[in-house]
């Protein structure tokens, strides 16, 4: 009776199956209809309006992310960035106050879905008793299913992971996941309304050292289930290159990479030779330049602008280097000065413009972002409600800012040293797939700490104050080039239309600053940090060379500010005074709003938890905003004409 | 032609669907026994290896690396029949609860996607129109002060009002309210909410960045769309909301079959 009941179920199972392959919708025709209502959304002539997005969100997907407890797939991640409610995997309910205009969910290509497997596996199919004690480990408790990812991790990073977990066949459960999760994410994208772009993320890490990418499409369906996504361990970088260039010979669509956390790459993300240390050739500058277009700049694991060491005189380069500066990812080799060159943003930029007088290309040549990489599906930056950077530390985890946070097993870094992570703003002519993956490509995007304030900057020369009293946006785009352009350098100094607006729901502005590198002609570079317009400058008047403080109105017993200090708009024309011709150089924006609390602040109010010296002294910051830089250089000679 | 009433139970379709799959089953017999000790890795199964490897690298596997695809694969099988050969799938809890999740998982599914036809979700719209209303749209004007006073002295005045210099758009026309919120912050669009299209101007209203003298020229609450225009969105979240309960609907017609008794 038992035997024949069993066959029953077994049957119905079967059939269940059957029917749900059979009836369901076929995502290739919704493609098609997708394709349309993208098309019938009206665009503006130049980019109007800024939209925010994530571009660095895991799910219960990710291997690491399902370690550390998170049981949200991308269906609950979708709808908490359009703004609904949705209940965490601690059983917290959720809602972002103001709705994202675009999401890329990058779970890692690696082990996907991997710990899933590993946790539901029978554990005498594991041949390895460290997969043996994993296994154990992830289904005995929350605490222990940490530890073990933890420990997995580190084994990722030094390439002791057991064979079977490298090689399980793991073509067939990735197949069934990717597919299903761009069937999700087609019905959720709503062209003009809501953009949710395929992606995943690459996550090569030798040694511990970080070289991830975040990996995104430009394409539906149709396009990207027709490859799987590229494993990150045990592969160059070139190999990534190579696979996004065979995507977009067979398919016809389009994909760019993202690198992110260069802060934790010791000296790997942007080296000045190629990735096996022989010289930099012009065809790697070439690749390099045209498949990472953009970086992501700051994150929940630190900012990666620039490091106090690289930038002795910017007074605002310590922001997120606490903790992140002590090592790499899983901090098992320490970071050393020399190895600062190759882990910040800033210094990058001037690498490319050095780099590019050698090889007449320039391989760092890339717009920034920001984003959150939060492991707990939920897409949010904000200090104010900061929900954690994996399941283990969402707010039900009440002293989360002072405990270790042990991303490997050697060293801690302490829950304060997390941001609460940033978000990525794009200037485009409407939102539609298409529209947000070409700002990503022409680099009109930049980044935030979190708070969205809006801003525009264009280069051209001859600017002058009264534009502002027309339509300068629309003078901008025609007399000059907007974020992310080239200018040809005309033989005099450059001016830049700058207007920042504060987040409307956010704090005020201490001030704007325009960051410029440049090259010199022995190959050696150089950078300065401007300030350019501020708050109050009757009152704050330069005092040897510097802008005074804007002060701080942050009431540490009650995690309040007020907006008493600073402005809500700060806009200008500069002039570049120190204009060399000939010289290459790059610009590039720097917000800052006034001093506010950050999410440990928040935390030791809420919960009533006494922060440890140093999460205290860390408790207040300027949030931020960086531009991407616009690049002056010779005039490129004119292409030569070609048969048309 | 109408078909009777009881065709259109999902649960008919299950066993209808379940029994069809019982005679195939029989007909063309057991497809693989799993406890046989004879691996055959066909050419089918072969190019579904080398295909899934094509996918991943970009080109396709060479020889070797073809072979040792199908080791792999061949590995694993052997492992596999052996451990349900020892009876290892038996009184692992683990894969006792996997088995138990997938029946979930296919419950579900094939409650869920017997497609809702337009009625199921024409009525989810209508119990639900808040969730798919379009946002209300504003048409105005504004003049921006830095205090208050200003503004309100201003407005006393008359006259021709000049306000001050900020990069906000001095005039917006028919702006759905996201935009407003998104551009002027959540306080000005919640002031706009109350107030009444006119001729005049009104205020002074506070937004993100100071005060504001308002000519509200405009002003539409969002429409509930007919079903056509948001049945994407509808079936997504009716699909969502309902996944649990169809879940439990599914365990329910199999725990129907069972007699259960639970000793004291």
């Amino acid at each position: 009776m038992k035997k024949i009941l069993g066959i029953g179920l077994l049957v119905l199972a079967v059939a269940a199956g059957g029917w749900w392959i059979f009836l369901r919708d076929n995502p290739e025709g919704a493609a098609a209809k997708l394709a349309e209502a993208e098309a019938a959304v009206p665009l503006t002539d130049y980019p109007e309006r800024v939209y925010w997005g994530d571009t660095h969100l895991h799910t219960s997907v990710s291997f690491d992310a399902y370690g550390f407890g998170n049981r949200l797939g991308a269906e609950d991640a979708l709808r908490f960035a359009m703004g609904e409610e949705v209940t965490s995997t601690t059983g917290v309910k959720a809602k972002l106050a103001r709705p994202l205009d675009f999401l890329v969910i990058s779970d890692h290509s690696d082990g996907m879905g991997a710990l899933q497997r590993l946790a539901e596996a029978p554990r005498l199919l594991l041949r390895d008793p460290a997969m043996q004690k994993w296994h154990d480990m992830l289904n005995e408790s929350p605490q222990e299913s940490l530890k073990a990812t933890s420990e997995i991790i580190a084994a990722a990073a030094a390439g002791t992971l057991p064979d079977q977990m490298l090689n399980a066949d793991d073509t067939g459960p990735t197949r069934d996941l990717w597919t299903e999760h761009l069937a999700t994410i087609d019905r959720y994208d709503r062209p003009g309304k809501f953009t949710a772009l395929a992606g995943f993320e690459y996550s090569l890490l030798p040694d511990g050292n970080n070289l991830h990418r975040v990996v995104m499409f430009r394409d539906g369906f149709d396009r990207t289930n027709r490859v799987l996504p590229f494993p990150g361990l045990n592969t160059k970088v070139e190999d990534l290159w190579a696979y996004m260039e065979a995507y977009e010979k067979s398919t016809g669509g389009q994909v760019l990479a993202m690198p992110h956390n260069s802060n934790m790459s010791n000296g790997l993300m942007f080296e000045t030779t190629m990735s096996d240390g022989s010289p930099m050739t012009a065809e790697y500058a070439r690749r390099r330049a045209s498949h990472e277009p953009v970086v992501e700049a700051t994150q929940i694991k630190g900012d990666s602008e620039t490091h106090p060491f690289l930038s002795p005189n910017d007074e605002f380069a310590g922001f997120g280097k606490a903790g992140w500066q002590i090592g790499n990812l899983d901090a098992s080799h320490p970071t050393t000065d020399e190895m600062q060159g190759g882990n910040y943003i800033r210094e990058a930029l001037k690498r490319g413009l050095s780099l590019e007088q050698q090889l007449g290309v320039n391989p760092y040549a890339f717009g920034l972002i920001g984003s959150t990489d939060s492991h707990t599906s939920l897409a949010t930056g904000d200090e104010d409600k900061f929900f954690g950077k994996h399941t283990g530390n969402e707010p039900s985890a009440k002293d989360r800012a002072n405990t270790p946070q042990n991303l490997g097993t050697r060293q801690g870094r302490f829950g304060w040293n997390y941001l609460a992570g940033g978000y990525a703003a794009a200037w485009a002519r409407g939102n539609t797939r298409a529209e947000i993956f070409d700002a990503f490509k022409r680099r009109e995007v930049y980044a935030t700490t979190g708070p969205r304030m809006m801003v525009r900057v264009f280069g051209g020369f001859g600017f002058t104050p009264d534009m502002f009293d027309g339509d300068w946006v629309k003078a901008g785009y025609a007399r000059g080039v907007p974020m992310g352009g080239n200018l040809a350098d005309e033989g005099k100094a450059p001016s830049f239309l700058i207007s920042a607006l504060k987040d409307p729901d956010g704090a005020h502005l201490d001030r704007v600053q325009v960051v410029k590198g440049w090259v010199n002609p022995d190959g050696t570079t150089g950078e300065k940090v401007y300030d350019v317009v501020w708050s109050d400058m009757a009152k704050r008047k330069l005092a040897g060379g510097k802008v005074p403080s804007v002060g701080d109105t942050v009431d540490r017993a009650k995690a309040t500010y007020t907006n008493t200090i600073g402005a809500p708009e700060l806009r200008t024309v500069w002039t570049d005074p120190d204009y060399r011709a000939g010289q290459s150089a790059f610009y590039y924006v720097r917000v800052l709003e006034i001093p506010t609390p950050r999410w440990t602040l928040f935390d030791a109010v809420r919960f009533g938890i006494k922060l440890s010296a140093d999460a205290l002294a860390d408790a207040v910051a300027q949030e931020r905003a960086y531009t991407s830089p616009i690049w002056l250089g010779p005039a490129k000679a004119p292409k030569p004409a070609t048969q048309g | 032609m109408t078909l009777p009433g009881w065709t259109k139970e999902p649960l008919v379709h299950f066993l209808a669907a379940g029994g069809l799959l019982f005679a195939l089953f029989a007909w063309i017999g057991e497809p693989v026994d799993p406890s046989g000790r004879s691996i055959t890795v066909g050419k089918e199964e072969q190019a579904r290896i080398a295909l899934q490897w094509e996918l991943t690298n970009g080109r396709p596997p060479t020889d070797a690396e073809l072979a040792a695809q199908i080791d792999r694969y061949v590995r694993d099988e052997v492992l596999y029949r052996e451990a349900l050969r020892m009876g290892l799938d038996r009184d692992d809890a683990v894969v006792r609860q996997r088995m138990a999740s997938k029946m979930d998982y296919l419950a579900a599914s094939a409650a869920e996607t017997a497609r809702p036809d337009d009625s199921v979700l024409q009525d989810w719209l209508e119990q639900h129109p808040t969730r798919f209303a379009d946002d209300a749209r504003f048409g105005f004007e504004q003049l921006y002060f830095a205090e208050r006073g200003k503004a309100g002295a201003a407005l006393a005045a008359g006259g021709q009002i000049k306000g001050e210099t900020i990069s906000l758009p001095a005039k917006e026309r028919d702006a759905p309210r996201n935009e407003v919120s998104a551009r002027f912050g959540e306080d000005f669009a919640a002031a706009l909410d109350q107030l009444d299209p006119g001729p005049n101007w009104q205020g002074p209203v506070q937004s993100g960045f100071g005060w504001h003298l308002v000519r509200l020229t405009e002003k539409q609450t969002g429409e509930v769309p007919p079903l056509a225009e948001v049945r994407q969105q509808v079936e997504n979240d009716w699909r969502s909301a309902t996944a649990e309960a169809r879940r439990e609907e599914g365990y329910h017609i199999l725990r129907e079959a069972y007699d259960v008794r639970i000793e004291k």
